[in-house]
């Protein structure tokens, strides 16, 4: 049967289950078992070819861009595996059809069932890793889904939930170390990988990879030091543990421990790793086993023990131990599963599994007692049982290997864990089945029907037959061993599997084990006490802890970094600029200061100097806003002289008037507002934010003097504007052609964007005054002593004087724009300014009454003005905002240029002054609503006025 | 500017007007009344402008002057962003209308954030770049203040305000310096100046620095994250949905173009920078996620987590390292509009929800959608067979080509802890504390979207929906 077929079998089989429910449990537990069945005799019709040494190919193309195909082998160890999951499963489904009550939703256990059985045969019969990857994490889903349909109590959430934890994130370790392996070896299958065990061992990264993977399978077989798992997910219903717990799941990791083991072993890294860990696993879990009173805890760490076991001899990495550790694999699928098949009858029959309510089943359940018996004397590794066999074979081992220099380390501890192993499996059978019968059981036991202990005999005969008769499982387990091995070494010539081998050690060994094991069963009352009375570290409750310390650290990091203060967000994305900046800095390369710095006169100095002292005294004191006011106006002031000083009078005349008015609009905005800023932060944090600052201010400025000092790779651009302005613009003023002409684009953009800002604040404060604000407004009583004479005469006369000649400085500055320093930007807001000062002297409400044209108006019309020129140009064939110009003499002025740029600087003119003038108008009208009394006179105090009249 | 040039525009003019004239037609009829029409024929349209798009295949062609490229690195991305906010914006009509935020303004919003995206992924040129970058930003500060009588809604748009105004600047900055020294905006130029001598010149690794650091702020990477969950958490469920996916996968295919169009001859200097980001991402989201409670919060970790994965794949640099981010980021999008949707749905005695211990046994109540969301759990936290697997072994693979090993045994680990907290929220469904539950809510919208995505992430593993070929074929047209 094609590979692909036995794979995907029990996933379509997985339909079935909850199709058939309907027709009643038998026949759906009947549809389960022969979809397992097929499955198993699809396996076994490869049986021959494969054992002949035959490898069976699927290949399927999946996703090649990432390596990834379906491709599925058969070889000796995927058939015993794949034997081993498909012919415990179905003896399982045998078990569950009689285990589950009535209540249990039968359909959907199956299903469940199905697809965890179908997800173990597609790990074992992977031939490209990341194919395998898949199926590994397709069984710990689909263990999920089998432990969380059950009806779990506080106790079995907690270890699905560690379950889950601990073999999730291994999975996902796995994941990082057969990526590295595949980029080791530059393919994903399997059977590449398995060839290149030079090139994998040679490689820097082969360490990394080997943690990585072991940590995949060290979690999922419950390895020391994630044993503690397993014990916990007992509380899942008997089926389920017997099959995942005990037989399949965990082995997984054993499994790819030993197809790996060609490639990975043999190292001092692998030896210690993993055999330490094996030898600590099988000691640890096999005391802890003494002294649990659940049946099924007492047999999950005895698991425990017997992987750890397997893991050992994996880790010796000899071809002998190679040998022993499939023969024990099997071995102990056997004996294991049917001794929790037996804990599950217990439970069953006698309603509870705690050892110690227990005893004197052997009358009540003969059956049933011998079915445990035979299965624990294998366990504790009687002879003529087939347990016996095998560990023989580990204690030759032992015998053989040295440990960190030392000869009897590994003796003495595994024959340690041998006598715990024996008196667990003694205990099992003594306690629950030997001893008075007593008449407290919860329920009154008895021997289940046939169909629940029929595969536990079954079992039990496979047991016995392979401890007497060895020879006959001899090809199969030489077969697998040797796959496992895959020609790195071989097992000595002329070993046969027997069950008497002389005197050896390893004899004398198991007899110690044996007898000591007797002697702790004696002991155990007295023992019990003492283990109970002594303090141990609990693994469950370690766990535990390290994750809340785990989910306490990572909350005490977030807190700290996100205390939701934008200041603290501020000062790190600052700090990680500065040291982006440095890192640029030092790993760039700079070439040579070819500019060098020229010793200023004595003027700039000055203006540097009080450039600086004001910034600094600013940053001081910023919480009186006033002063901070007065101090910003000094940095644009002394920046406009710097822009005078630097021959650039048009940008030192934009800038003053952007100054005056911006501080104007504040100076209405701040009234406002309260004076001061309240203090917020500690004194502490503003000396953190102090230091960032001034790191940061001293790296921007380290760089901009670095710029300064170099030459740019390329030539300026302003060459070519010096060169063109006239020619192509038809002005002299270099700024004003760049800003309408060159860059008109721009301009347009930012008269629309000056525009919209104005409208914004008008939609804003229009929101404000209509809102809940005005309320408070309308109540608002300024926090300062008001000057009697809001409007004083001198200043009344002197800004209505000033008027005309403002318009007309504004108007001249408009048209001398285009050659000289000006140009509508700059007329619009001297003209603002003008407006403003009206205001300001006589009052918003005056000034208002005797405005005529909405400021919305201006505005548009500005807009609208210098895009109509733009598309002006498109009917003189030119692109859009092209200009085109001529010139004309209108007596008394001197000859100016009449460009279409005029008209587009008109609409700059017409957007700056509305734009300025809305913003005005807008607080303006928050203020007049607040206190100010309308007056009709220009005045508030006018001597030509009769105040009688 | 020929009409040549305008066909090459012609769909983010076609969205771009047809937003002016929903604004026009919303303001003089019934503002807010029309609301719901919009949103779907918002909807509608961008679903329609993501067919064409995706359909029109062809050349790579330029536009004026090589500012604006079609290329198909574009048109995955914006196939990608289109249907993402196409489905958020369905996903959110019920929720917004429900608590009175369905303003007309909102699906408009979001069409004029998705032109901005669009010319974020095509442009050719800094300038271009930075104009799509702010209009994009624009909308989106104001749709992250939406709800404007709610304090945290606010602070959300202010604090997003202020930190993306800092990262705006700096982007400005660093492409100003870019321009100094190559003396062109245009990425051709740029990566010619950058190519020619062997030594890359101080000022344009400063260029190069702070528009990556200004970058990394729009995709959420850390250090630059520290706006996410708080926007996250304060903004409107439907918008944070918006958040966490059209505007990412914009910002990543905005931060590939830049490294490879104009950058591409100095792979070795901007790798660092981005594996750096991509691991100071992954473990910050991976870690930080773990101690939240709020859903909204954890997502915002999460998809910084998900960035720094993105990240790793660019970091790989060449066209694999590409190809590996688009398939992620699309991944990413899919899973996160399902695990929003289920998001909006959670909602108690019709209050919304965001507390992850109202799942307790939620299986119990809704099982069908616990198992929806147990898949995206599963999925975002890269467990196979989902398909977020695929997505994650992507990413990991092109770092480990690239010579990035520790940088993937870096994202593994990260990846194992960031699997914490997905697996929390599955154990809170499956095996948590009884309590009331959650309401059983009824949006069919929503439950579509959290099943046809769930189902995605399951059926995806055949072959990823064929998205493989399209992103091959992106990644060479942009590194060739």
């Amino acid at each position: 049967m094609s590979l692909f077929l036995i794979v995907a079998l029990p996933f379509l089989g997985a339909l079935l289950p909850g199709l058939m429910v309907q027709a009643g449990r038998r026949a759906c537990s009947i549809t389960t078992g022969l979809v397992t069945l097929l499955a198993l005799t699809g396996l076994l019709v490869n049986a021959p070819a494969v054992l002949s040494g035959e490898v069976q190919t699927a290949r399927l193309e999946w996703l090649p861009g990432l390596g990834m195909n379906a491709n599925f082998f058969l070889d000796p160890l995927g058939l015993f595996f794949a034997g081993l999951i498909l012919g415990i499963g179905l003896l399982i489904i045998i078990y569950a059809r009689f285990y589950l009550s009535r209540e249990d939703s039968m359909g959907e256990f199956f299903t469940y069932l199905l697809l965890f059985q179908g997800a173990m045969v597609g790990i074992v019969l992977s031939d490209n890793v990341l194919v395998l990857l898949i199926f590994w994490e397709l069984t710990s889903l689909s263990s999920f889904l089998l432990i969380g349909y059950w009806k779990h109590t506080a106790e079995g959430r907690q270890g699905a939930r560690m379950a889950l934890a601990v073999t999730g994130m291994g999975g996902l370790a796995l994941i990082g170390g057969m990526l590295i392996l595949g980029n080791i070896v530059g393919s994903y299958d399997l059977t590449e990988i398995l060839q290149n065990r030079e090139a994998i061992q040679a490689s820097p990264l082969y360490l990394p990879a080997l943690i990585l993977i072991l940590l995949g399978c060290f979690t999922k077989s419950a390895q020391f030091p994630f044993h503690f798992w397993l014990p916990h997910a007992m509380a899942a219903p008997t089926p389920v543990s017997a099959y995942l717990h005990s037989a399949t799941m965990v082995k997984a990791g054993l499994f790819l421990m030993a197809r790996l083991w060609p490639v990975l072993s043999g190292t001092d890294a692998w030896f210690y790793l993993v055999g330490t860990a094996g030898l600590i696993t099988m000691v640890l879990g096999a005391l802890i086993a003494i002294f649990k009173d659940d049946l099924k805890a007492l047999l999950a760490f005895s698991t425990v023990s017997h992987l750890g076991l397997i893991t050992m001899l994996l880790g010796f990495g000899t071809p002998f131990a190679a040998l022993a550790a499939v023969f024990h694999i099997l071995n102990h699928a056997t004996f294991k599963a049917a001794l929790f098949m037996t804990a599950g009858i217990v439970d069953h029959e006698a309603h509870t599994r705690d050892i110690k309510r227990l005893g004197g089943l052997r009358k009540l359940m003969p059956v049933t007692f011998v079915i445990a018996t035979v299965a624990s004397l294998s366990m504790a590794g009687i002879p003529l049982f087939n347990g016996f066999l095998s560990k023989e074979m580990m204690l030759e081992e032992a015998v053989h290997t040295t440990w960190a220099g030392s000869h009897w380390v590994l003796p003495v501890f595994v024959t340690i864990g041998a006598l715990f192993s024996a008196a667990y499996s003694f205990r099992y059978v003594a306690h629950t089945f030997l001893g008075p019968v007593r008449d407290d059981y919860p329920h009154k036991p008895h021997d289940p029907g046939f169909g629940m202990w029929a595969p536990a005999a079954f079992l039990c005969v496979l047991v016995l037959a392979i401890g007497l008769m060895p020879f006959l499982v001899e090809p199969l387990v030489f077969t697998v061993a040797e796959a496992v091995i895959g020609g790195v070494g071989e097992i000595e010539e002329g070993y046969h599997l027997a069950i008497w081998h002389g005197l050896t050690p390893a004899l004398l060994m198991s007899g110690i084990a044996v007898v000591g094991g007797l002697l702790l069963l004696a002991l155990h009352r007295p023992l019990d006490r003492a283990w109970i009375a002594t303090p141990r570290p609990e693994a469950k409750a370690m766990f535990d802890r390290l994750m809340a310390a785990c989910v306490g650290g990572a909350r005490g990091l977030t807190d700290a970094l996100h205390d939701g203060a934008l200041t603290r967000y501020a000062a790190i994305f600052t700090v990680t600029v500065v040291a982006a900046g440095a890192h640029a800095f030092w790993t760039g390369n700079l070439v040579v200061a070819d500019r060098g710095g020229a010793i200023p006169d004595l003027v700039p100095l000055v203006g540097w100097a009080l450039l600086v002292v004001s910034a600094a005294w600013l940053a001081l004191s910023h919480r009186r806003r006033l002063l901070s006011l007065v101090l910003v106006s000094i940095v644009g002031l002394v920046i406009s002289i710097g822009f005078n000083y630097f021959s650039a009078p048009d940008l030192a005349l934009t800038q003053i008037s952007v100054e005056v008015v911006t501080v104007i609009l504040l100076l209405l905005a701040l009234n406002f507002l309260p004076k001061t800023t309240p203090v917020e932060s500690s004194v502490g944090k503003r000396t953190r934010d102090g230091l960032i600052a001034v790191v940061g201010g001293l790296g921007v400025g380290a760089l901009s003097y670095a710029l300064l000092v170099h030459e740019f790779a390329f030539e300026t651009i302003s060459d070519f504007h010096l060169e063109n302005s006239y020619k192509g613009g038809g002005g002299h003023n270099v700024v004003n052609v760049i800003l309408v002409d060159f860059r008109g684009f721009d301009t347009f953009g930012e008269i629309i964007v000056l525009g919209i800002a104005a409208l914004v604040i008008y939609a804003a404060t229009e929101a404000l005054l209509s809102g809940p604000v005005r309320a408070r407004l309308l109540n608002w009583v300024p926090d300062m002593v008001r000057a009697g004479d809001a409007h004083p005469l001198m200043m009344v006369v002197a800004t209505r004087v000033m008027m005309p000649v403002v318009l007309m400085v504004g108007f001249y500055i408009f048209l001398r724009g285009h050659n000289e320093p000006g140009g509508g930007f700059i007329a619009g807001l001297v003209v603002a300014i003008g407006v403003v000062m009206q205001y300001m002297a006589s009052g918003f409400a005056w000034a208002d009454r005797r405005q005529r044209f909405p400021y919305h108006g201006i505005i548009g019309a500005g807009v609208l003005a210098a895009g109509l020129t733009g598309i002006g140009a498109w009917f003189a064939g030119q692109p859009f905002l092209t200009s085109d110009f001529g010139y004309a003499r209108i007596p008394p002025f001197n000859e100016f240029e009449l460009a279409t740029a005029m008209a587009f600087d008109l609409g700059v003119f017409l957007a700056v002054v509305g734009a300025v003038l809305l913003s005005l108008e807008s607080f303006s009208r928050i203020a007049r609503r607040s206190n100010e009394q309308v007056s009709d006179y220009a005045m508030d105090i006018d001597p030509s006025r009769n105040e009688e009249a | 500017m020929t009409s040549a040039d305008f066909s090459v525009i012609l769909p983010e003019i076609t969205l771009a007007l047809l937003a002016m004239l929903g604004l026009i037609v919303a303001v003089y009829t019934g503002k807010d009344r029309l609301a719901p029409v919009i949103l779907w024929a918002t909807a509608a349209v961008l679903v329609l402008l993501a067919g064409w798009i995706g359909l029109s295949g062809g050349e790579t062609r330029t536009a004026f002057g090589g500012m604006f490229v079609d290329d198909a690195f574009a048109r995955f991305a914006k196939v990608t962003l289109l249907l993402a906010a196409a489905a958020v914006l369905l996903m959110s009509e019920e929720y917004m209308a429900r608590r009175d935020l369905l303003r007309f303004e909102y699906p408009l919003l979001v069409a004029l954030a998705s032109v901005g995206m669009m010319v974020m992924v095509s442009a050719g040129d800094l300038i271009a770049m930075y104009m799509g970058l702010e209009l994009q930003s624009l909308a989106l500060y104001v749709v992250a203040s939406l709800r404007r009588e709610s304090p945290k809604s606010t602070e959300a748009g202010l604090k997003y305000f202020v930190l993306g105004s800092l990262s705006s600047g700096l982007l400005l900055y660093g492409a100003s310096l870019t321009y100094g020294f190559a003396g062109t905006t245009e990425f051709e130029g740029i990566v010619r100046a950058v190519s020619a001598g062997d030594n890359i010149p101080l000022g344009l690794l400063f260029g190069l620095v702070f528009v990556s650091a200004g970058v990394a702020f729009k995709v959420s990477a850390a250090p630059f994250h520290m706006w996410t969950p708080d926007v996250y958490e304060g903004s409107p469920t439907p918008v944070t949905a918006f958040f966490a996916t059209a505007p990412k996968v914009a910002a990543m295919a905005m931060f590939a173009r830049i490294l490879h169009d104009a950058f591409g001859g100095v792979v070795g200097d901007w790798q660092q920078i981005v594996a750096l980001l991509a691991v100071a991402s992954m473990f910050l989201g991976a870690i930080a996620a773990i101690g939240q409670t709020n859903i909204k919060r954890l997502m915002a970790y999460s998809s910084i987590n998900h960035m720094g994965f993105a990240l790793m794949g660019l970091a790989g640099g060449g066209a694999f390292g590409v190809q590996a981010m688009l398939v992620y980021m699309a991944i990413y999008v899919v899973m996160n509009v399902g695990t929003f949707a289920f998001i909006l749905s959670m909602e108690k005695d019709g209050q919304p929800v965001t507390d992850i211990k109202a799942l307790n046994m939620y299986s119990r109540t809704e099982p069908l959608k616990a198992l929806a969301v147990m898949v995206l759990m599963f999925s975002m936290a890269g467990v196979p067979p989902l398909v977020g697997f695929f997505g994650k072994f992507y990413v990991l693979r092109a770092a480990v080509d690239a010579g990035l090993g520790w940088l993937a045994v870096l994202g593994v680990i990260a990846s194992v802890i960031a699997a914490f907290y997905y697996l929390r929220i599955i154990f809170y469904m499956y095996f948590g504390e009884e309590g009331d539950g959650l309401d059983r809510s009824s949006s069919p919208v929503l439950w579509g979207m959290l099943m046809v995505s769930a189902a995605m992430m399951v059926f995806g593993v055949v072959n990823l929906f064929g998205i493989e070929g399209p992103a091959a074929a992106a990644a060479a047209t942009l590194v060739d």
